[in-house]
């Protein structure tokens, strides 16, 4: 995992350029009604074609005998490969192992519960961590020039190389194994939660930090009640890359972590089962993806929430 | 002038990059006094250091030498008392907060109570005419309306003095009359004292009772003319013959200034 794309940027401060004329109460409503309802809808459209360029791949390349213009197609299309999306559907019904009453969908929805909660943990320390951070920087300049090459390189060590490394110290530490992957969803989370707070809270205007002054508003004030909310757009962008950082943090550590719990895990295990039943791999898939989606959702739910007054919705 | 002085500026220089090759001598020896219910414009040609000046009054920036009295006060502790608010050419106000919250900001910062706060910022946006809009956000509003909520705010703590950094300086020139006359009512309103900087000869003579007219190059007060034009001053003043004999006055002090000479 490296450290490419860790700056979004989030809505444009619009509001400052040019003075909009006496504008009605709400303007933007109809633009807001309009992806409200196309939303969905592209969501919907999108999985649809997915399903269907699967479907049609294997189909189409079993028509062509699995060459295609002399090319050997990269995938093979037999079931083993490639189970039918309903395969793969209906055995999320079927029961998650023989003998055993509980169906695959409730067994995955379970392990996937686990590695949100080590996510959002990962997420809550990771980004708090950001967050100070990044409050220590914009008050602290020699700190931030020396720090930030230093948490740069931190994101480009492979995480697969760092992963077992956390968990082996946790362990050492008396510490149970999901606080280890819990960790190192925070070590993927802090680092854009910090870049992108340090440009938010950069972002205010001389003319907003010089009126600050002129109330006579200390450090502290200026800090609450200009540079956070300024800031929060930037904090959003930066906690959306988190969020996602944060799922795949949480997988990947499971998967070096003794824990036995947890999506990556039961990715892991029916991997190694392939063969007796490849649509159970790609129904965890699909789960965790699901799951990943919408965790990030709730948070662009809440960014909405909290951003509502603002321009550029 | 018969007023007790509220401002004085004694000696003030101020050097940008001193020391360096690049050092720009934005003020030198500036001596000013103004009294108490003035209405002082500060006028001259762009980079003659206006904003320095207004800037060293109300301690953003340090002045290099010289001393200034703000109000019985340095300027930094008359600015820890709010004794003074102040207007840039930039609303600036705050877009995340309604035009109310905005207005209470000053008093919230000052540590007032939340319903006094309320009262007192609804009380300033009937000033500047906006109750209204009091639950409305900063980008919703046109730019007149902005800076006149800009006004509030700064008027919101009961400072004695205002500074203004050419506030009606991004205004159409329809909008910049409407509110010249504005202020002058809430200045009436008011009685504050008010420091107003701005390159519009007629914008400083409509306004003032005293135009405070500076040099470029560096940074020099080249003469301050009394406007002894009777207030209350409105559409028609603009029209009278007295208007257009201050305004060429000013005009020629302006043109006289030592550095248009030697540019000239
Ligand atoms: N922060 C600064 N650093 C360096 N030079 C400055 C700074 N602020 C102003 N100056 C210079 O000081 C001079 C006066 O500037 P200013 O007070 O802004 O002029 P005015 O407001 O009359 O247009 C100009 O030459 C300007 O370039
Ligand atoms: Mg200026």
């Amino acid at each position: 995992m490296t450290a490419t794309n860790i700056s979004a940027s989030p809505r444009p401060p619009a509001a400052r350029k040019s003075p909009k004329p006496a504008a009605p109460r709400e303007p933007g409503r109809d633009g807001a009604l309009l992806r409200r309802l196309t939303d969905p809808l592209g969501a919907l459209l999108v999985v649809v074609a997915l399903a269907a360029l699967w479907e049609g791949y294997k189909a189409f390349g079993r028509a062509v005998d699995d060459r295609f213009l002399g090319l050997g197609l990269p995938v093979a299309t037999d079931d083993l490969s490639m189970p039918h999306l309903w395969t793969i559907v209906g055995s999320l019904a079927a029961p998650a192992r023989a003998g055993d009453s509980t169906s695959l969908a409730v067994y995955l929805i379970g392990e996937t519960t686990v590695t949100l909660r080590e996510a959002l943990y990962g997420l809550g320390a990771g980004s708090l961590l950001g967050l100070v951070l990044a409050v220590l920087f914009v008050h602290v300049a020699p700190l931030n020039r020396g720090l930030m090459p230093w948490l740069v390189a931190s994101q480009t060590v492979p995480l697969v190389a760092i992963a077992p490394m956390i968990v082996i110290w946790g362990g050492k530490a008396g510490l149970p194994p999901w606080a280890g992957v819990t960790g190192i969803a925070a070590y993927l989370a802090f680092f854009p939660v910090t870049v992108n707070s340090l440009r938010g809270l950069k972002s205010p205007p001389t003319v907003q930090l010089d009126f600050m002054r002129s109330v006579g508003a200390g450090q502290l004030r200026v800090l609450w009640s200009l540079r956070f909310p300024a800031a929060l757009p930037y904090v959003f962008a930066g906690l959306r890359l988190a969020a996602t950082a944060s799922v795949v943090g949480a997988i990947v550590g499971e998967l070096s972590a003794g824990t036995g719990r947890g999506i990556g895990r039961a990715i892991l295990t029916s991997a190694y089962y392939y063969s007796n039943g490849p649509e159970k791999l790609y129904a965890a898939v699909l789960v965790a993806a699901i799951a990943g989606i919408l965790f990030v959702q709730v948070l662009a739910l809440l960014e909405r929430f909290a951003l509502r007054h603002r321009h550029a919705r | 002038m018969a007023e007790p002085a509220i401002i004085s500026v004694r000696g003030v220089d101020k050097v940008f990059n001193g020391g360096s090759d690049r050092a720009v001598t934005a003020l030198q020896d500036i001596d000013l006094t103004i009294g108490r219910g003035e209405f002082i414009s500060l006028l001259g040609p762009s980079g003659c250091g206006k904003s320095t000046l207004l800037r060293v009054m109300a301690d953003l920036t340090a002045p290099t030498g010289g001393t200034v009295t703000v109000n019985g006060k340095t300027p930094g502790a008359a600015r820890a008392a709010r004794d003074y608010g102040m207007v840039f050419q930039q609303a600036g106000l705050f877009e995340w907060r309604s035009v109310l919250r905005n207005v209470e900001l000053p008093l919230q910062v000052a540590g007032a109570k939340k319903d006094v706060h309320r009262a007192k910022a609804l009380e300033m946006l009937e000033l500047v005419r906006l109750s209204e809009f009091a639950g409305h956000y900063p980008w919703q509003l046109s730019g007149g309306m902005q800076q006149r909520v800009a006004i509030a705010r700064a008027l919101s703590a009961d400072p004695e003095i205002l500074f203004m950094d050419e506030p009606l300086g991004a205004l159409d020139e329809m909008n910049r009359e409407r509110l010249q006359g504005e202020l002058l009512r809430i200045w009436g309103d008011t009685r504050t004292t008010v420091v107003f900087v701005t390159h519009s000869i007629s914008e400083a003579v409509f306004l003032s009772s005293r135009v405070v007219v500076m040099s470029a190059r560096p940074g020099r007060i080249a003469a301050s003319i009394d406007v002894d034009l009777p207030y209350p001053r409105t559409a028609e003043t603009r029209t009278t013959p007295e208007f257009f004999e201050k305004v060429t006055e000013v005009r020629k002090a302006l043109h006289g200034a030592p550095s248009e000479q030697a540019a000239a």
